[in-house]
């Protein structure tokens, strides 16, 4: 027979203040944790719909980014010569999408206005784009091609300013073209969604550009992505062409490594948070050497005593383990959720929203019961080696 | 002499104890001075560029926006009774063929640049070789150490915008001295040739920067500059150069904000975790409290017994926990460790002793429960509570 858990449950509360105590600690562990797998899940959620393997960008040779890329008619005339391209079904034209990106600053909603972030403004052809870029759904209509109209997406519509239906943004060189918002669109949650996308030739007029600035091209379904690359980085065109995913993976480079970093500093609190909790548990076990020599007379195996010692530690982090989350729900909730970080070199802005999931919440939950029974193992090895006869004697 | 025995026997009663608080109390203190050197290295990239006196002329509507070589000579002819030094300089950002890491090149005025930077070129004879050679190039000592280079080398970097070409590039200096590690600066007019070889339109600045003589000719051209060009094609946005480098950081993590957040909450983190150690402690010994005070020992004592005690335990924990990363990044491989931004992550003593004073502080606020239990404890009550 197992010790009861309300044993180990009224055991828990004994002591208020050392409980309590232990209790925060845990939960300021958990609750950073749960903040940074949030971010994580966040970031990686971006990069995950990124990954349309059959999506390939491509940028002038030598850019980093589409937002520094230059990519002339001439230069991107040459890409119709690529085999393996998909094409329309209706039209039967290879799926290849002129586009030209560049930014407007934009007051950030979070802090009311105080600072600006660069949003990417990505000047479309409605008819290739879409068939490209198949993630991509409107809410609403989409711009027309004979007036000055944006749609937004999500994302950027959540979290900068100035982006409701209707609004009018001021974008073209001298900042001087207003253009309307008529709709929204979404990305399936991926980067996209950091964007405003306008009417190709009336931005390239409005910035009076010649050049676009990279294509996107749709391979087709039954061909494979890296022979359509090499055929766009060999000698006969010569630009540079990365698959979705390869491209946001290199933007997002200094992001990740803020993230490393970031987890590190979390494990090296765990390990404080495992030595509080096994703190408690030495006390808990040496204050109640009596009480486990009585139970080890009346029949309870030392297993019994393990398990119950390291399941009071559980109980415990898992305590610690709900209020950190709570406190992290209400961290995102009060202070906020939104983030936006910079590319590695594009100079454009992405755009995130943290969420503690209910898987977040189950993982950093695991997380502590990890915490919590390392914490105890020690402790309650110690209380399952209590000598009976001698703990009653000295008693 | 007995009091010290007994303070000191009291520390290693449970020495299990006193090994786990040190470190729920010593890790925490780690990554406080971790998250601190960094805030603290931005803090002084930034300060240092509040000192220089120097302006940054952008395009209004954004950074990318190139502006007209020309404003040079009409920034400078704006008023001579105030003279100004004005570099300009195109950004081509570029990258060493097969490395994935983007370089900040920065392709300057080269007559005026040792002005406007003076604290670049200091040695008599990189400033020769960067007057006399054409494909000069000053690269941050950070950088410099990535890559393995050394002043003498030829180089070659593709940059990332036009002329989008590899351009071979002479290494004249390495900055030794400048609190900028990463950013690299060649010459302009050789970069204006290879635009020119290559097609591309000429003529064309990502932004200038300029040194003023005193901090009122600084206010003077912070507002003239951008009256001046108001009403052209172009017009301008002139910041000081703190708050030009400060819309960087901001984009970067919001770092300095996060990792202030991240170091306060350690800070209770320990202070908790000291705290659970004393109440625990006080708990064990209340009989003998209870007993010094039956003998005629004050409150004194017992205050100080307990609080010598976790000030003893918190102290040399944080002092541990401080040192650990100062020797690691000071004298282990770790020392190349880069962080993105400042580059190197530059421990100070002086960041480790305030995370010692904080420690110290942790001690004092995680005593102060049980010495105020043990200030009110009354010796009758307590010999009764014992079983």
């Amino acid at each position: 027979m197992a010790l009861p858990l309300v044993y180990h449950w009224r055991n828990v509360f004994v002591r208020p203040t050392t409980t309590t105590l232990t209790i925060l600690v845990v939960a300021a562990v958990v609750g950073l944790l749960g903040w940074i797998l949030g971010f994580a899940a966040a970031l990686r959620g971006s990069l995950a719909v990124a990954s349309d393997t059959h999506k390939i960008i491509v940028i002038r040779r030598g850019s980093t980014s589409e937002g520094t890329s230059a990519l002339p008619p001439a230069e991107f005339n040459k890409l119709s010569q690529v085999t393996g391209v998909a094409r329309d079904p209706q039209t039967g034209r290879p799926l290849v999408s002129p586009e030209m990106t560049v930014q407007v600053a934009l007051p950030r909603k979070r802090d009311a206005g105080r600072t600006t972030a660069n949003v990417a403004v990505r000047g479309v052809d409605p008819e290739r784009a879409f068939a490209v870029h198949r993630n991509v759904r409107l809410q609403g209509p989409v711009f027309a091609t004979g007036a000055q109209e944006i749609i937004v997406g999500v994302k950027a519509a959540e979290q900068f300013a100035g982006l409701r239906l209707g609004d009018v943004v001021n974008l073209g060189f001298g900042n001087d073209r207003g253009y309307r918002v008529v709709g929204y669109f979404t990305a399936d949650g991926g980067p996209l969604e950091s964007e405003i996308w306008g009417y190709l030739p009336s931005l390239m007029n409005a910035y009076s550009r010649n050049a676009y600035s990279s294509a996107a091209l749709r391979v087709a379904p039954d061909e494979d992505p890296q022979k359509v690359i090499e055929q766009i980085e060999g000698p006969a065109i010569q630009l540079t062409a990365k698959t979705e995913a390869a491209y946001w993976h290199e933007q997002l480079r200094l992001v990740r490594g803020y993230l490393v970093i970031v987890t590190g500093l979390v494990l090296i609190m765990s390990v404080a948070a495992v030595c509080s909790i096994a703190n408690t548990m030495f006390s808990a076990v040496a204050g109640r050497t009596r009480e486990i020599a009585m139970l080890r007379t009346i029949g309870f195996g030392r297993g019994r005593i393990l398990v119950g010692f390291v399941l009071e530690a559980v109980l415990l982090a898992l305590l610690g383990g709900g209020l950190g989350c709570g406190l992290c729900l209400a961290w995102l909730q009060f202070v906020g959720r939104t983030k936006d970080m910079l590319g590695a070199s594009s100079f454009t802005t992405l755009a995130f929203e943290i969420r503690l999931t209910p898987m977040i919440a189950a993982v950093a939950l695991a997380a502590v019961v990890l915490v919590g029974a390392l914490g105890a193992l020690v402790p309650a090895w110690r209380a399952a080696r209590v000598q009976a006869v001698s703990a009653l004697r000295e008693g | 002499m007995l009091i010290l025995s007994y303070l000191h026997r009291n520390i290693w009663r449970n020495p299990l104890r006193v090994l786990m608080t040190g470190l729920a109390v010593g890790l925490p203190i780690t990554i406080f001075v971790l998250s601190v050197a960094v805030v603290d290295g931005i803090n002084r990239f930034l300060d240092n560029s509040a000192r220089q006196l120097r302006l940054a002329i952008t395009h209004k509507s954004s950074i990318v926006y190139p502006l007209p070589a020309g404003y040079r000579g009409k920034i400078e002819a704006l008023d001579h009774s105030r003279p100004i030094t004005v570099c300009a300089m195109r950004w081509i950002g570029g990258k060493v063929e097969d490395k994935p890491q983007p370089l900040s090149t920065l392709a300057a005025d080269p007559d005026t640049f040792p002005a406007t930077f003076p604290e670049y070129l200091t040695d008599p004879a990189e400033r020769a070789a960067w007057e006399r050679d054409r494909q000069a190039i000053v690269v941050g000592r950070g950088t410099a150490a990535q890559f393995g280079w050394r002043v003498g080398d030829r180089i070659t970097i593709r940059a990332s915008v036009p002329p989008y070409s590899a351009i071979p590039f002479h290494v004249v200096s390495t900055a030794q001295d400048v609190v900028d590690p990463v950013t690299l600066f060649c010459r302009g007019d050789y970069l204006e040739e290879e635009i020119k070889r290559q097609g591309y339109p000429e003529g064309l600045v990502s932004f200038f920067f300029a040194k003023c003589r005193s901090s009122d000719d600084l206010e003077f051209y912070r507002t003239a500059i951008d009256a001046h060009f108001a009403n052209t094609p172009d017009p301008t946005l002139t910041q000081d150069e703190k708050a030009f480098m400060s819309q960087f950081i901001a984009q970067q993590f919001d770092l300095p904000r996060n990792l202030t957040i991240l170091s306060a909450l350690t800070v209770v983190v320990a202070i908790i975790a000291a705290a659970n150690t004393m109440s625990m402690n006080f708990r064990d010994r209340l009989a003998e409290y209870a007993a010094l005070k039956a003998l005629g020992f004050g409150r004194a004592l017992v205050f100080a017994l307990i609080q010598f005690e976790s000030l003893a335990i918190c102290v040399s924990a944080g002092a541990l926990g401080a040192l650990g990363p100062w020797y690691a990044f000071t004298y282990t491989p770790l020392r190349r460790f880069t962080v993105p931004l400042i580059q190197s992550l530059d421990v100070r003593l002086a960041v480790c002793a305030q995370a010692v004073g904080i420690a110290a502080a942790v001690g004092l606020i995680a005593a102060a429960w049980p010495v105020w239990l043990a200030a009110r404890l009354r010796p009758v009550v307590a010999f009764r509570a014992l079983e």
